[in-house]
Parts: structure tokens; sequence; C-alpha cells
């Protein structure tokens, strides 16, 4: 290693170890001495303030409160402040005895949530988490208060995952939020957030929620494991927790489910499986992850089973149309032609006249114009990607037919493609899907029949290999799981699906003989 | 004390080396693989076969082949019942010694090392002939042996569970065939029945016999694997063989009946005359791609389990601990040897009708029998050791 590289990372190292002997320092009687501490930790931040106040009036208790504006509420603050110098007077007669920071959280202080603290460590965490750290001369411990009171983006439906039917409320950054949706859904005392914090710098808080009696045992221990192994300076949003913990990490699949629903994660709890909420992130992660759940939506249960089931089934046709339709045309038109009934063929081929490009050619750049296209009216501002997407679909398409560039044949197979992938629910499987399809077309292009065997048979045996969380991810229809096909290929009624499925830990879901039954004859 | 954990240690090296110690196939996948590995053969080129040497009885003759198999099979299955953690090689090792252990080892492993050559040309045949004409060969040994591989390297559980889905192809595909192919389907031409006596018939039914052999020789391999061996591996065999011979004997059949006898014994791939023939309505004259497509996950997976096979026969030979590192080498191996076979249409056909039986019969007859043999006169010995 260079030398100026060693003299940094021992400059580093020498930074750390003071911060880290700082931060297991414990809080003193002498209030300078604490205050001297924190301002080395924390510096002269422009958003950190310290408010000096005197305790119950007392010029011989001077005190002083840390917190960190736009973090901290200020009316909470005030109020926390009022109780000590205003009403304290009252309480404690004998002046010159110094109240301990245990009698001031229980006599003076109504704040719900209030505690006494020894190590720095804890007073600087709950300083930069929002809340707020009072410190007194002469007091051995130091209080926190919680005084959180940050703006939050309001509950508004996910614009990812829309619905017809069903809740509109959607997560937003806030984690404390956001398992109050879970809770407000699932009251059973048996559901658990258990907590957690990762990463060196951002200390992000995540919450690792489960329902105690039917998950899978060992499932959490699991989850915590791989959360706690996790050594990083800063978690910004839940792909990072999800790379970071995922079976197959090489893979381009998922296996890790993300929604911003939720009803889809207390849905998800309910099955046994397990859910981990990180803070500032509207995304929320469930595990373990089965490859058919991207294919699901909540419309299939809240709608009758009829239109659930059909609308699956248009789902699955969507997935196979956007993965190998344009392979397979491309492999026709190139190497199979002969397989094409003859009206279709000459239709194909009069169009195909005037285009001077191969095929695989041909839907290569009309998929890669598409996948512009898209990226670009995505990072637009909305009402130019609107224009965006009008001018390459409509005016684009059209010359390029007209130019000869293209054939109409080939602009419908990509288009019906497109449209097949955006009909998959999980936005993030999607894109994955787009990534299988060029492999498949350029080895359908290039091979013909054989090589998209190969390439489709190479992914399939992948997918097969892989597990999520123990689960295999292609579970329950390989390795076939009879009892959880009522909720696979189709949705059953709800009165059939009586059981959890296979990996929940309690199976049972429903009563006996839940199909309605009315009265014959009408009601009595 | 020393006999035990010597005996505990073969036992350990027949799960670990087959990468089987913590998966369990279950009784749905054993059948499932036993009809992939029979189906894809049977129908591909063994009714042509049967077609040139008895006519239109092949349906009958493919039915005796059944009978026999499912008699070697349960012979397969007394073998390993009172050891099902022992595979042959294993068993061998515990019955006569190490050496005898690695000679059965060699013995499977030439065994599927010469079957590969009628495997590949049933798959070179079908796709090459009717698909990629202008294609090179090397291309049609590459690819599958590429896939096989990666099946191979993901293990037992993968490899099994593809056989499943395999099946299902398998399934779909004789639904699809029946449909394009009822409306000519012409019952006299598969009369007169047993034209050429039963004892010619008979001996015809040696040709499905080599299609069969694979699954007993997989039985052989893979049988400490499957859930409750002792217990079900007899009817588990039964059903894989039976439900192999019933799948294979439609097409025998609507061959028979649709091309009739004399067609179908022009052609080296019949099945494939068959699938072009085979129509749905008139807007849908030809679909023997959808057929090939729903084929071909069986005939991958027998290319697969082929590599498999040889690998767990390499490590045990060289007294590796896991087949991984065998992969690509025997790969190599059965590519060359396959490529060398199917290069040359003559020599493969040959191959194919006359040389090909002679290494297998003698194996997946004689294999089960002589360590059956060997069981009884051993038994007490084994017996002690256990």
């Amino acid at each position: 290693m260079p030398a100026d590289q060693v003299a940094k990372a021992d400059k580093a190292d020498k930074a750390a170890r003071e911060q880290e002997e700082l931060l297991s320092a414990t809080f003193t009687p002498k209030l300078n001495d604490n205050i001297a501490i924190i301002d080395a930790l924390l510096g002269k931040s422009a958003d950190l303030q310290q408010r000096e106040f005197r305790l119950c009036g007392n010029p011989d208790f001077p005190g002083v409160c840390f917190f960190v504006d736009g973090l901290a509420d200020t009316l909470v603050i005030e109020a926390i402040l009022k109780a000590l110098i205003v009403f304290g007077e009252d309480l404690h007669r004998d002046p010159a005895a110094i109240p301990s920071a245990e009698e001031l959280r229980t006599t003076l202080l109504v704040n719900a949530s209030a505690k006494t603290a020894t190590r720095m460590k804890d007073g600087i965490a709950a300083v930069v988490s929002g809340d707020t750290l009072l410190l007194v001369q002469g007091m051995k411990e130091a209080l926190i208060v919680s005084s959180k009171g940050w703006k939050d983006r309001g509950v508004e439906e996910p614009s990812a995952e829309n619905n017809v039917r069903g809740p509109r409320d959607g997560f937003n950054e806030s984690i404390r939020t956001n398992t109050a949706h879970v809770r407000r859904r699932i009251k059973d005392p048996q559901l658990r957030f258990d907590p957690m914090i990762v990463g060196t710098r951002s200390q992000t808080d995540i919450n690792i929620a489960y329902i105690q009696d039917l998950v899978k045992e060992g499932l959490v221990d699991e989850v915590k494991r791989r959360l706690r192994g996790i050594k990083i300076d800063a978690i910004l949003e839940s792909g990072y927790i999800e790379e970071l913990i995922e079976d197959a990490p090489l893979s381009p699949f998922n296996t890790i489910q993300s929604t911003e629903r939720p009803d889809k994660v207390a849905s998800a709890l309910l099955e046994g499986r397990v859910a981990i909420f990180i803070d500032n992130t509207p995304v929320v992660l469930i595990v373990p992850t089965f490859f058919w759940q991207f294919i699901q939506a909540p419309d299939d249960y809240y709608n009758r089973y009829w239109v659930g089931s059909f609308f699956r089934c248009v789902r699955y046709l969507a997935l196979i149309i956007s993965l190998v339709l344009p392979s397979i045309y491309v492999m026709l038109v190139s190497f199979h032609h002969e397989m094409i009934p003859t009206a279709l063929a000459l239709t194909i081929a009069s169009g195909r006249e005037v285009v001077p490009f191969p095929v695989i050619l041909e839907a290569l750049m009309l998929e890669i114009a598409f996948e512009l296209m898209r990226e670009a009216g995505l990072r637009m501002p909305k009402p130019i990607g609107q224009a965006v997407s009008i001018v390459g679909s409509l005016i684009i398409g059209q010359a390029a037919v007209q130019a000869g560039l293209v054939s109409p044949f080939m602009v419908i197979v990509i288009a019906i493609t497109e449209i097949s992938s955006f009909a998959i629910p999980s936005y993030s499987s999607s894109l994955a899907l787009r990534i299988f399809r060029f492999p498949l077309l350029i080895a359908s292009g290039v091979f013909g029949l054989l090589g998209f065997a190969v390439v489709f048979f190479a992914l399939l045996l992948h997918a097969m290999s892989i597990r999520s969380f123990g689960e295999s991810y292609l579970a329950p229809a390989s390795p076939f799981r009879p009892g959880d096909q009522r909720d696979m290929a189709i949705r059953m009624p709800i009165w059939m699906m009586n059981e959890r499925p296979d990996f929940a830990q309690d199976s049972q879901r429903l009563g006996e003989n839940q199909m309605p039954q009315p009265p014959k004859g009408g009601t009595t | 004390m020393n006999m035990k954990l010597k005996m505990q240690r073969v036992s350990q090296q027949a799960r670990t080396s087959n990468q089987q110690s913590k998966f369990q196939i279950t009784n749905g996948m054993f059948i499932a693989m036993m009809v992939n590995l029979i189906f894809v053969k049977a129908i591909g080129v063994t009714q042509g076969v049967l077609a040139r040497s008895i006519g239109q009885d092949m349906w009958i003759t493919t039915m005796l082949g059944m009978f026999q198999g499912m008699v070697v099979i349960y012979i397969t299955y007394l073998v390993l019942r009172k050891t099902p953690d022992l595979d042959f090689m294993s068993l061998a090792q515990r019955l006569l010694g190490k050496w005898f252990g690695k000679l059965i080892a060699l013995v499977i492993f030439a065994f599927f090392m010469a079957g590969f050559g009628p495997v590949m040309l049933t798959f070179v045949y079908h796709i090459q002939d009717y698909f990629l004409p202008e294609a090179p060969l090397i291309l049609f040994f590459v690819a599958p042996l590429l896939v096989g591989a990666l099946g191979c390297y993901y293990g037992l559980e993968v490899m099994a569970r593809l056989a499943l889905v395999g099946m299902l192809f398998i399934f779909l595909l004789n639904v699809l065939i029946i449909i394009g192919s009822t409306n000519e389907f012409d019952i006299r031409n598969l009369l007169p029945v047993l034209e050429n006596g039963f004892p010619r018939t008979f001996m015809a039914s040696l040709n499905y016999d080599t299609d069969w052999a694979f699954a007993t020789m997989l039985a052989a391999i893979v049988m400490p694997s499957l859930k409750n061996a002792g217990k079900i591996g007899g009817t588990t065999g039964l059903i894989g063989i039976g439900a192999s011979g019933l799948l294979t004997m439609i097409w025998s059949i609507l061959e028979g009946a649709v091309l009739s006898s004399e067609v179908t014994s022009q052609y080296t791939v019949s099945c494939m005359k068959l699938a072009r023939n085979a129509h749905i309505g008139t807007f849908l004259q030809r679909y023997e791609m959808i057929m090939i497509a729903l084929y071909s996950i069986p005939i991958l997976f027998e290319v697969m389990f082929f590599i498999y096979a040889t690998s767990v026969c390499a490590t045990r030979i060289f007294g590796l601990k896991s087949n991984r590192s065998m992969i690509p080498i025997v790969s190599v191996i059965l590519g060359t040897y396959g490529y060398w076979i199917v290069g040359d249409h003559y020599r493969a056909i040959n191959y194919l009708e006359e040389t090909w039986p002679r290494i297998a019969l003698p194996i997946a007859f004689g294999l089960p029998v002589l360590l059956l043999i060997l069981r009884l006169m051993l038994g007490k010995k084994l017996n002690k050791q256990s």
C-alpha cells in the first residue's frame, strides 16, 4: 500500500478510536465536562441546538438541553422546559437538594416516553434521532425525552402498485407510521416488531415483523442473523438490505419481495412470512419469496374468485408473452418459417419485403428504442415524459415503418410484449424479465430453436436451483405442493382456502364449512 | 468396530458423492426421472427399429418389453431393499471389497457412456434434420452438454424437479399427438396381430429393453436418494416402468395405425414423421415445433442424467468426495464419444440397432441378477456388517 494511503488509514483509525473512547464515556455530575464531550462528538453543527435553563429556577442547578432542529418538535421541547423550570419550583421545596434524573422523570415530565441514560453513546444516539437530551449540573445521569417531530410525507396510494378495489393507503418514509399501518390491520398480540439498527453511520432503524405463532421455526433467527451480518456505513434504501441478505446475489431473479402496500405485508405476515421495515423508505421487504408471487395482485383476493382467477391467468399469459414472444417471432421468421401457417407467413413476408435488416437486428433495434423511451419517460418531468412517450410510440414508430426500417408486424410484436410486461404487478420483477428477454432474443436469432431451448432451460434450471430463505423459489409449482395449489395458477374461493401455505407453522386458517349456505326458499 | 466404521464411511460416500446428503427425492420425482429417461429414445428412434423388425406389432413388442423391464426393476429393488442407503457401487464394495465396487462403477460408467451415442443420435437427428439442417454438428453437442452440465452442477434436487416438469410436458405432448392424429387413425393398419409369431415378437422387444435399461441403471444409482426406498422402491419402480411403457405405446399404436408400419420403418426418427403429419383443423397444419419444445425438457434431462451418472461413477472409480469436479471431464468424454457415433449416419444406425443392444442388455439384465445372487450368497456377511 502506498505511504500516503497508509497515513490516511492510520489517521482514520486514530479518529475512530478517539470517537469510540468519547462515546464510551459516562455522564458525570460536572455539566461542563459533559458539554465538552458532546461538543467534541457532534461539533458545532448548524442544526444542533443547545438550550440552557435553570432547574426549578434555581441558579445553582444550571442545565442544558440538546436537540436537532428539524428533527425535534419545538412545542414538545417547550413543554419539557416549562415543566423543569416552572413546575419544578413547587415540587422541590429544598432548593439545595439536587433531584435525581429518575426523580425528574417520574415526578416532572409528563411525556409518553422519557428515560434516563448513563452512557454518552445513548445520549448522542437519542439526539441524532430527534429526541432531546437533558443535562443538569450535579446530576449523575442524563434524561432522554422523546421529541421526534419532523415532517412526514402523507399517506398516499403507492404509485407503482395500483389496484381498483381495495385499500388505497401506502407506506411512507417513517418506519413507525408504516408499522402502525400493519398493526391496524392485525391486532393479534402475537404480532411482533423486533428492532435492530444497521449502518455504522446512518444508524438506520429496522423492524423485523412476524406473527410469533405462524412463522416457521428458525426463519426469524435466520433473518436476524443475516441482518446482523451486515457491515456497512449507511442504509439509504431497502435495496441496500435486499442485496446484502438475498440468497442468490448473482442471480437476476428477485428472491426478496418488496412492496409499498400495507395490505400486502399484512397478508404475507398472515401466511407466516417475515417483513423487514426500514426507516426512511416506503418499501418493505418480505421473505421468503416465491416467483409466482410477482404475478399475484391484491385485486385477485378483493374481487370475486372468478374475476381474480381470470385476471391472474391473463397475467400468466402476459408473463409468457413478455418473456418469449419476440424470441419466438425472430426464431420462426429467421429459421423455421415453415412452421408459420401459410396465410400468416405471407402477411409477414409482405411486411418485411422492404426491410433491409435481418429480423434479429430489427427486433433488437425496436427493443432498445423502447427501453430508451421508457427510461427517458421515467426520468423526465411528468408532462415532458408523456410527450416523449407519444412522440416515441406513435410518431417514430409510424415513421420507422413507413421508411421501411422495421416491419409493421415487428412493431406489433414488440408493442404487445411491452404492454404484457407492464401487466406484471411487480415492477422490479418485470424489469428482470426485460433483462432475460435479450439473451433469449439473441440466442433465438443466432441459433434458432436450439439457442432458444438452451437459454430458456438454463434459465429454468437456474430458477429451480434458487432458494429464498430456505424455501424453493419456484414452489409450490416445483417442488409441487398440492395443498398450495389453491392459490397458484388460479385463486380458489376464500372459503376453500382453509389452510395457510405449506411453510407456515400453524396451517389452519378458516373454520369448518365456511361456504355460504343461505336458507332454502330465501330468508325467513 | 473397525468394520462398522468402514461401512458407515461407504454409505456416507454413497450419499456425498451423489450430492444427496440432505435431499431425498419423492416417489413422484423418481417415477418422473424414469419416464423421462425411457420415453425420449423409445418414441424417438426405437419405434422405427421395431417397425423394421416386427412391422405393425411394435406396440406389442413395447408392451412385452415393458413387462420385462418391470421384472428387472423389481430385481433391482430386491438387491437394494435391505440396504436402501446403498447404491449398486456401494453395495458391491460391501459385498466383495473396494475393487469390486470400483469394477461395478466402471461397468455402469461404460453403460452410460455407450448409451450416450443413441441418446445424442436421438437429439441430433430430431433437431438438426428437422429444424436446423445447415447448423454445424458440434453445436448440437456443445449446447445440450452445457445445459446438462449446469443442471448436473445444481445437483440431483434440481434434476429431479426438472424431470417432474418434463413429465408434465410428456403428457401434453401425448395429448397433442392424439388430438392431431385421430383423424387419420385406421385400426386396420395394426392388423393382423402377431403376424410374425410370438417368439419373433418377443425377440424384437429386446430393442425396447435397451430403453428401460436406462431406468434400471438410474435406479441403481439414485435409489438411495428415494424417500423410504426400502419400502416403496419396488412399487415406485414398477409404476415408473409401467407408465413409461404406456406413454410409449400410445406412439407405437399411433405410428402403426396412422402412418402404417411400412412408412414408420422408413424413418430413423419416426416420431417426427407422425408429428409432422399431425394437424388441428385447417389453420394449424403443422405444429411439430410445439411438440419438439415439449420434447426438449425430457431430452435435455436425459443428457443431464447421463452426465450425472457418469460423473458419479467416475467419482467412485477415482475415490473422490464430490462428483462436481468430474462433471466437465465426463462432459468432454461423453461429447467426444457421442460426436464420433453421430457424425457418421451409417455408423450411428448400425450402433443403434446392433452394437448398443449388445452392450446394454447384458448389463441391464446381468448386473441386477449378479448382485442379487451375491447378496443372497453373502447376505449374512452384509447383515453382520450393518
